[in-house]
C-alpha cells in the first residue's frame, strides 16, 4: 500500500493499525472489491434499502423554512425518515453483507450518539448475528433512549469508562475487541473514518444519500441545486450527501462541525477548523491534538459529533478547498434544533441542527430562486431527553 | 553494528528479559528509580513506554497506566530528562521507546530521534505505524544513519508474504506477538507458538522476542526455550499500579519480580 494507492485521499487515509488487524483488512479489501462488482450484491444490498430501510427516502421542499429564512429555496433529504431514524442504516445494511458474504457471525460496532448502535443491533437482529456495541458511559446516560433500544434488540451494549467516555474511547474499544476476535468477528465501523478500506466503503455505501438527491433534484427542477450542507461528525452522512456533487463545480459544498462551547481546545470538535495532521484509529487525518501529539477529548452537545478526528477525504476535501466547513456552535445548534421543529414541523437530530444553522447563512447569502439541499441525517427523537435538560440549564 | 545486534551476537543469556514500562507513572521521578531497578535486576534490553492518549493496542492495565501518567504535565523535556537518567545508571543496558506513532510524528521525526539518540535510545517499537506505510520507510531510513534500529510486530495472523516484506525494514529483534488482542497477562498461551517462532527464525534473520500475555517464571522459562528474548510489561505495570504511591514498595516488589524471571529463563 503505497502513497499514491487507494486508500489515501491526497495526504489522508491509509492504514495505521495494528498488525494483528492487517490480514482482517486486506480480507476486507479483497471481498469488497469482488462485492462491488458483483451483480447479486448490488441486488442484495438493493433490495434491503428498499424494503427494509426505505429507500429511496423523500427530498422534500421546506415552504415555511424556506419563507421564514428569506433566502434560498431549501430542500430537505430526509434520511430521518429511514427505518432507525438516520443515514446510519445504510452503512450497517451494507457492511452486515459484506460480514455475511466473509462467513462471519459476530457484528460489533462503536456509536456515540447510538444511531450507528443501533442500526447495527437491527441489522444484528434482522441477519441473526451476534452484536455487541461499545458506547461511552457518558453516552449511555445522554442517549438513554437508543442504549435501550439497541438492548431490546438483542444486542450487548459495553460501556466504556476509559477517558472521557465518548466516541473516542468507545472505537478504541471497538478495535481492541476486533483484535481478539478477528477470525470471527467483523467490525461495522460507523462512519467515514478507521483504516482502509473503511473510509471507502462507509463513503460508497452512503453516496446512495446524494445520488437520490441529486436524481430527485434534476428530476423536479430540470438543474443542479446551488448548495448542499452536512454535518460533519466522523462525516458519513456528509460524504455520502456529497460524493455524487463532488465534480459539479457550480455546487457549492458546506460543512458544519461542532464549534461546542467555544475555540478553547477540550471545548469543540472542530476538527477541520483547528485539527492537525496526525495518527488516530488506524488513518492519518485531521486531529485535534496538543503541542506533544496528545489527543485532546472533544466536546459537543451532539454526541455523534463529538470526536477529535474526522474522516481522511474530509482532511482533504478541507485541504483543496472543494468543501466550506463551518463550525457551529451548541448554543446555535439548540436554536436551530426548536427553529425548525417549530417552523417545518420536523424534529431534526442534535448532529443535523447543526447543518441547518450553516445552511440558514448560505440560503440567506445565495438570496431567492437559489436551491440549497440539506442531509436531513437523522430525526431527534433520541435528543429530546438531553434538550430539554439543557433548556432547563438555560432558563435558570 | 546496532547496540542491539552486538548484544545478540554476544549473546550471554539463554534468551533475552526486556521488560517494559510506562514513563511517568505515578511520576516522572519514580521512574527513575523504577528503571534503575529493573536494569540493576537483570535486564537486557529495557522498553519504556512514551504514553499516548490513545493506546489501542494495549489491554487495561497499560491504559491505566499510561492515563496516570498524562495527569501530570506531559512533555518530551522530561521524558528526554528520565531516559537519559536511567541510560547513565547502566549505559550498557540497551534502551529503546515502545509508542504510538502520533506523538512522534508531532515532534518530527528526525528531531524525535535526535534527542531520542543523545538520551540513550538504540530503537523503537510503535504498534500502530506497519512496515508498509511511508512514513514507516522514512522512519527506518532515519533510524538506520543513526545507527538506531526499527522493531516491528508479527503476530499469529501476519502472512508469511507479509513476514518477508518485512524482513527488509525490520532491524534489532522481532517483537512476535503470542496471541490475538491486546497486551496484557493470560493463563495460555496458542499451542502453536513453538511452531510459529521457528518459522519466524527460519523466515527473517533475526532475533525472535515473545511478548504480550507473559506474566510467570513458569511462562517465561517454558517460552525462552524456543524464543530469543521474552517481552514483559502488564505484570510490571500491575506492581507498580498496585503499588505506585509507595515508591521503595514498588522498588523491592520489582526487584524482586525482576530478578524471578531473570533466573527463570537463565
Ligand atoms: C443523526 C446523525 N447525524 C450525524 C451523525 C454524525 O456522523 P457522521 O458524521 O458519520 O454522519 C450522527 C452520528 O451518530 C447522527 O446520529
Amino acid at each position: 500500500m503505497g502513497k499514491n494507492l487507494p486508500g489515501y485521499f491526497g495526504e489522508f487515509g491509509g492504514r495505521y493499525s495494528p498488525e494483528i488487524l492487517t490480514e482482517a483488512l486486506e480480507e476486507l479489501e479483497s471481498t469488497y472489491q469482488k462485492l462491488k462488482k458483483s451483480k447479486k450484491f448490488k441486488k442484495e444490498l438493493e433490495y434491503y434499502l428498499r424494503n427494509y430501510v426505505g429507500r429511496p427516502s423523500p427530498l422534500t421542499y421546506a415552504e415555511r423554512l424556506t419563507k421564514h429564512w428569506g433566502g434560498a429555496r431549501i430542500w430537505l433529504k430526509r434520511e430521518d425518515l429511514n427505518h432507525t431514524g438516520a443515514h446510519k442504516i445504510n452503512n450497517a445494511i451494507g457492511q452486515a453483507l459484506i460480514a455475511r458474504f466473509m462467513g462471519k457471525k459476530r457484528i460489533i460496532a462503536e456509536t456515540g450518539a447510538g444511531q450507528h448502535g443501533l442500526a447495527t443491533a437491527t441489522v444484528g437482529a434482522m441477519f441473526g448475528m451476534e452484536t455487541v456495541v461499545y458506547m461511552g458511559a457518558v453516552d449511555v446516560q445522554r442517549q438513554n433512549l437508543n442504549a435501550k433500544k439497541i438492548e431490546m434488540l438483542g444486542a450487548k451494549i459495553l460501556p466504556v469508562t476509559a477517558g472521557e467516555a465518548t466516541l473516542k474511547e468507545a472505537t478504541s474499544e471497538a478495535m481492541r475487541d476486533w483484535a481478539l476476535n478477528v477470525s470471527t468477528t467483523h467490525y461495522i465501523v460507523g462512519s467515514a473514518i478507521g483504516p482502509h478500506p473503511f473510509p471507502t466503503i462507509v463513503r460508497d455505501l452512503q453516496a446512495v444519500i446524494g445520488k437520490e438527491a441529486k436524481s430527485q433534484f434534476k428530476k423536479e427542477n430540470k438543474k443542479l441545486p446551488s448548495a448542499i450542507v452536512a454535518c460533519v461528525g466522523g462525516g458519513s452522512n456528509a460524504i455520502g450527501m456529497f460524493h455524487a456533487f463532488l465534480k459539479d463545480k457550480q455546487v457549492a459544498i458546506y460543512g458544519a462541525e461542532a464549534g461546542g462551547l467555544g475555540p478553547k481546545p477540550g471545548e469543540h470538535s472542530a476538527t477541520l477548523t483547528y485539527g492537525k495532521t496526525g495518527f488516530l484509529h488506524g488513518t492519518k487525518t485531521l486531529i485535534i491534538q496538543d503541542e506533544f501529539g496528545q489527543i485532546v477529548p472533544a466536546h459537543s452537545v451532539s454526541a455523534g459529533l463529538d470526536y477529535p478526528g474526522v474522516g481522511p477525504e474530509h482532511a482533504f476535501l478541507s485541504q483543496t478547498g472543494r468543501v466550506d466547513y463551518r463550525m457551529v456552535t451548541d448554543e446555535q445548534a439548540l436554536d436551530c434544533f426548536l427553529e425548525v421543529s417549530r417552523i417545518e414541523g420536523i424534529i431534526p437530530a442534535l448532529e443535523t441542527a447543526h447543518a441547518f444553522h450553516v445552511a440558514r447563512d448560505v440560503a440567506r447569502d445565495l438570496g431567492k430562486k437559489k436551491d440549497l439541499i440539506i442531509c436531513l441525517s437523522g430525526r431527534g427523537d433520541k435528543d429530546v431527553t438531553e434538550v430539554l435538560r439543557l433548556l432547563g440549564e438555560r432558563s435558570k | 553494528m546496532s547496540k542491539i545486534k552486538s548484544l545478540f551476537d554476544s549473546a550471554k543469556f539463554k534468551s533475552a528479559f526486556i521488560p517494559y514500562f510506562t514513563l511517568g507513572d505515578p511520576n516522572y521521578n519514580d521512574s527513575i528509580e523504577f528503571g534503575k531497578t529493573i536494569l540493576d535486576n537483570g535486564a537486557d534490553i529495557l522498553e519504556l513506554g512514551i504514553p499516548f492518549s490513545d493506546p489501542v493496542a494495549d489491554g487495561p492495565v497499560i491504559q491505566r497506566a499510561v492515563a496516570r501518567s498524562l495527569k501530570n504535565s506531559f512533555s518530551f523535556d522530561e521524558i528526554f530528562r528520565v531516559t537519559k537518567a536511567i541510560h547513565d545508571h547502566k549505559p550498557e543496558t540497551p534502551l529503546v521507546y515502545l509508542t504510538y506513532f502520533n506523538p512522534i510524528y508531532h515532534c518530527g521525526i528526525t528531531k524525535f530521534l535526535d534527542r531520542a539518540k543523545e538520551s540513550g535510545i538504540v530503537g523503537l517499537v510503535i504498534p500502530d505505524l506497519p512496515f508498509d506505510t511511508a512514513e514507516s520507510e522514512t522512519l527506518f531510513r532515519e533510524l538506520k544513519v543513526r545507527d538506531m534500529d526499527l522493531i516491528h510486530l508479527v503476530t499469529p495472523a501476519s502472512e508469511k508474504k507479509r513476514i518477508q516484506a518485512l524482513a527488509k525494514t525490520s532491524s534489532g529483534f522481532i517483537y512476535y506477538v503470542t496471541s490475538f488482542g491486546v497486551t496484557g497477562e493470560r493463563r495460555e498461551f496458542s499451542l502453536d507458538l513453538k511452531e510459529r517462532i521457528r518459522f519466524l527464525k527460519e523466515t527473517i534473520q533475526l532475533p525472535i522476542c515473545a511478548g504480550f500475555g507473559i506474566s510467570t517464571p513458569d511462562q517465561a522459562n517454558q517460552i525462552s526455550q524456543y524464543a530469543d528474548g521474552i517481552i514483559i510489561g502488564s505484570a510490571i505495570q500491575r506492581i507498580i499500579e498496585e503499588n505506585g504511591s509507595d515508591r521503595s514498595k514498588v522498588v523491592s516488589a520489582l526487584a524482586d519480580y525482576i530478578s524471578k524471571i531473570r533466573t527463570s529463563i537463565s
